[in-house]
């Protein structure tokens, strides 16, 4: 029988860039087919070529073992395909159920719009993560108005709604936390067990060993390999997709001594959701803020950042009391924030990658005047630190891979140099080799006296890196974990507080 | 978020609403006769023409473009439909089958528009400016000066009564009608869709450049009614009629709190806004203020009614 899903030989340029070269994936009914590769090797090109939403160049496409014309995302989806898109296609201004249906309202008889239908239908569809829906969740709120997770689960619902027989997860979990990740693997695994098809994109090895069937590993825009799950092991699929490069060694470091004086100390920091935080770090400590999803780790860095200013509360910098109202006045005490929430917080669309690293530094250096041609070394640098593959400085973001354009993100404030780095969930889809490279990074600004606070969704990467692991639950601090406590178990132990 | 506050925020035009019986009660003060039955009637039938350009144009809006060809769609009409009545002769068919063209006229100048949007993707602001130069010199060569005159026929009927209600009630209710139909219709959606986030309805499989062109072609439709109100309220030709349409109906949808960057907005709120905007001329009228200043004093208002939509706007967005 012929595969469900028979791509080959796709290329696909983009202007002066070659986003996919030799794209190959063969997806069986029933299954759910991890894909892989490093920032910027062609997933998401590919996805959206088997979606519909971008035309290829070359290259043969079946569906159902038929040739498919695919010439608008529609045509897709009519063939049973539908994808999930790494950088959302959620509409922030309409409610969570209008984004949900949108194209397939709920209609009365005559075609008139039917809240009563909408309601229900949307109702049973959000009861299967109810539980781990988090604070402000409900059908009626706007989009815009959500957390990053709140987000990714409703173009989860939006794609399932759509009910189609292969379904493509392009970082469906990338802001997604352990509750909810194992909701979603139930989930795909119930649609594998019903005839429906998943390929799943993620740079977390682990969920990849514990949902795929198959796994097809992409490099430089080639599809270079491809496993059955049960006979491969991760060391062969990072081989594959790194190829003879070696990953950059973790780089192990001496702890901090605790006497080193804090560089930004919060004394019963009060908002809406958060109740009386205290916390200090100490320059070349990187403090971790873990537990589970929503629970007022970004409020806090939000927080400190001034973005949310907190409602109650004192903020020192360097042992001295600092108001911080604003965004603006914590740059100018040399306090950076990079957010994996590239979406909403942090990009300027349509502008250059130079000017997207830029405003940081011009804020930071409190800058009205300057002359590109100095500044285009130092970001040059800092974007090679992470490796990031781009085409010029000019080129606008959104020509990046998502995980590139987190990288230029990051870069951004690197290349302010703060004293205070706040770190929300910076690593959100950016692979593994970058992301050592990152975290080695941040050690060496640690090093050289910065003090760092960071939240992942992840917890391995809290792990990997963090000094001190603050615990949050419901907007309060419940556990402290440090030295011999740093593991997984304490960790999870913590997160699900005394219960689990 | 409370009850009241999403009840609130969901329904932007209150914020026009509650401008609105400010200004009634100041103007009503001013103008003692004002709720008379004969002056509530002059005054809507004066703000007609613009809460029907308006209708259109917040379609327009919505879905994240911007008309400003209206005023000369209007004025297109508005000499096609007074040529044509002349050529046909005057009589109630010949009347009829006139301002039929004539809505298909303004259709097609929406179409045209639409095209040149969303097809050969020109920035809507810059394009319609041209359109609305090509269609205000084609009005041009139609009749050259301003002149001609309709049957009487034709403007009796408009200012007239239908079942003992004046026509122009009528045409409220019936453009309420249709405002309320599109709606609720997932069109509606799809428009709001496309101006808050193109590329995502694309993505999502919506035929964004039909929604566009649609959007374009209920502005020109809107249009055409308006001309045919204002031929009704003139009774004649003018190559310049809509010259100010433009504007005020971009005012209107604003003030109606619709979001000038799209996705967000209702052709509802657009209504009072025009109902709002013209007040506010009235207020100024009445309050008598020194001549010079009265531009001056009617600008102020707006604005601070302007503002007032964007205060709960922002309310909304750090809520
Ligand atoms: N619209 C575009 N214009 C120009 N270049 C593009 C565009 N989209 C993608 N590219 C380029 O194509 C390459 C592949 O990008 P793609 O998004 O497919 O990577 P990816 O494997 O999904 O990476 P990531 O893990 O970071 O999401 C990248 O180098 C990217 O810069
Ligand atoms: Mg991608």
């Amino acid at each position: 029988m012929a595969p469900l899903l028979d791509v080959a030989g796709v290329a696909k340029r983009f202007g002066a860039v070659t986003a996919l070269s030799d794209g190959a994936l063969r997806v069986g009914t029933g299954e759910i087919h991890a894909l892989l590769g490093a920032n910027g090797s062609g997933k998401s090109t590919l996805c959206k070529i088997i979606a519909g939403a971008v035309a290829r160049d070359a290259g043969v496409l079946q569906l159902h073992g038929a040739d498919a014309v695919l010439k608008h995302p529609r045509d897709a989806e009519r063939l049973g395909v539908g994808l999930f898109y790494q950088e959302l296609s959620l509409v922030p201004q309409l409610t969570v159920a209008d984004n949900i249906f949108l194209g397939h309202e709920r209609t009365a008889p005559l075609g008139f719009l039917s809240a009563r239908r909408k309601r229900a239908d949307v109702t049973a569809l959000i009861s299967r993560f109810a539980p781990v829906l988090g604070d402000g969740f409900s059908p009626d709120v706007p989009v815009a108005r959500l957390a990053a997770d709140q987000r990714q689960i409703v173009e989860i619902l939006k794609v399932l709604s759509r009910k189609p027989k292969l379904i493509i997860f392009d970082e469906a979990t990338a802001a997604l936390d352990r509750r909810q990740v194992a909701i979603f693997f139930d989930v795909l695994r119930e649609l594998r067990a019903e005839g429906v098809s998943s390929i799943f994109i993620s740079h977390r090895m682990d969920e990849i060993f514990a949902v795929s069937d198959r796994i097809t590993v992409m490099r430089n825009g080639v599809t270079v390999a491809s496993f059955a799950t049960a006979d491969t092991d991760q060391d062969a699929v990072v081989h594959a997709m790194v190829g003879d490069a070696p990953l950059r060694e973790r780089i192990e470091h001496p702890r901090p001594a605790n006497a080193a004086p804090a560089r930004i100390t919060l004394t019963s920091g009060t908002s809406r959701r958060l109740h009386g935080v205290s916390l200090s770090v100490g320059a070349g400590e990187i403090l971790g803020l873990g537990g589970l999803q929503g629970q007022g780790q970004s409020v806090l860095l939000q927080g400190l950042f001034g973005a949310a200013p907190f409602t109650n509360g004192t903020i020192a910098i360097d042992g001295k009391p600092v108001p911080v109202r604003s965004p603006a006045a914590a740059v100018r005490h040399g306090v950076a924030y990079v957010s994996g929430d590239r979406g909403r917080d942090a990009a300027l669309q349509g502008r250059s990658i130079f000017e997207n690293i830029a405003n940081a530094t011009l804020v930071r250096e409190k800058r009205r005047v300057f002359w590109p041609r100095q500044l285009k070394p130092r970001f040059e640098e800092a974007l090679k630190q992470l490796n990031t593959k781009y085409a010029s400085l000019d080129a606008p973001i959104g020509s990046l891979s998502g995980g590139n354009q987190q990288k230029v993100f990051i870069a951004r404030w690197l290349a302010t140099g703060a004293k205070v780095l706040l770190l929300d969930d910076p690593a959100k889809g950016v692979d593994l080799g970058a992301k050592a490279d990152f975290f080695s990074l941040a050690r060496g600004l640690a090093a050289e006296g910065a003090g760092i606070v960071f939240y992942a969704s992840d917890d391995a990467e809290l792990l990997s890196v963090c000094d001190r692991i603050l615990v949050f639950n419901s907007g309060r601090i419940t556990a402290e974990l440090t030295g011999s406590t740093l593991t997984s178990f304490h960790l999870t132990k913590a997160a699900y507080g005394e219960a689990a | 978020m409370s009850p009241l506050l999403r009840f609130m925020t969901s329904r932007t035009w209150l914020v026009a609403l509650a401008a609105l019986l400010v200004l009634v009660a100041i103007n009503w003060y001013l103008q003692p006769n004002l709720m008379t039955p004969r002056v509530v009637r002059s005054n809507l039938s004066v703000f007609l023409p613009v809460a029907l350009v308006a209708i259109g144009q917040t379609y327009v809006i919505l879905a994240g473009d911007i008309d400003l060809s209206v005023g000369a769609i209007v004025s297109l009409v508005n000499v096609i439909v007074v040529s044509l009545i002349a050529s046909f002769g005057g009589d109630v068919p010949g009347i009829l089958g006139a301002m039929a063209i004539g809505v298909g006229v303004g259709i097609a100048c929406g179409l045209v528009n639409g095209f040149l949007v969303a097809v050969l993707r020109l920035q809507s602001i810059v394009s319609t400016f041209a359109t609305g130069i090509v269609f205000g010199a084609l009005a041009l060569l139609v009749m050259p000066t301003a002149g001609g005159s309709v049957p009487s026929v034709y403007w009796r009927s408009y200012g007239g009564t239908l079942g003992g209600v004046p026509v122009i009630y009528w045409i409220y209710g019936v453009s309420l009608l249709m405002v309320a139909f599109i709606a609720a219709r997932p069109f509606f959606k799809h428009l709001a869709a496309v101006g808050g986030h193109r590329a995502a309805s694309f993505q999502t499989g919506l035929p964004t450049t039909r929604i566009r062109i649609g959007a374009y072609a209920l502005c020109g439709l809107f249009s055409a009614f308006a001309a045919l109100c204002l031929t009704g309220e003139t009774a004649s030709g003018d190559p310049l009629l809509g010259q100010a349409l433009a504007l005020s109906s971009i005012l209107a949808v604003v003030v109606g709190g619709t979001a000038l960057a799209g996705g967000r907005g209702s052709a509802f709120g657009s209504i009072l806004g025009a109902i709002v905007v013209g007040t506010i001329s009235n207020v100024v009228f009445f309050a008598r203020p020194p001549f010079e200043y009265q531009t001056l004093i009617e600008g102020a208002i707006t604005l601070a009614a302007l503002a007032g939509g964007v205060l709960v706007a922002r309310g909304r967005r750090t809520q």
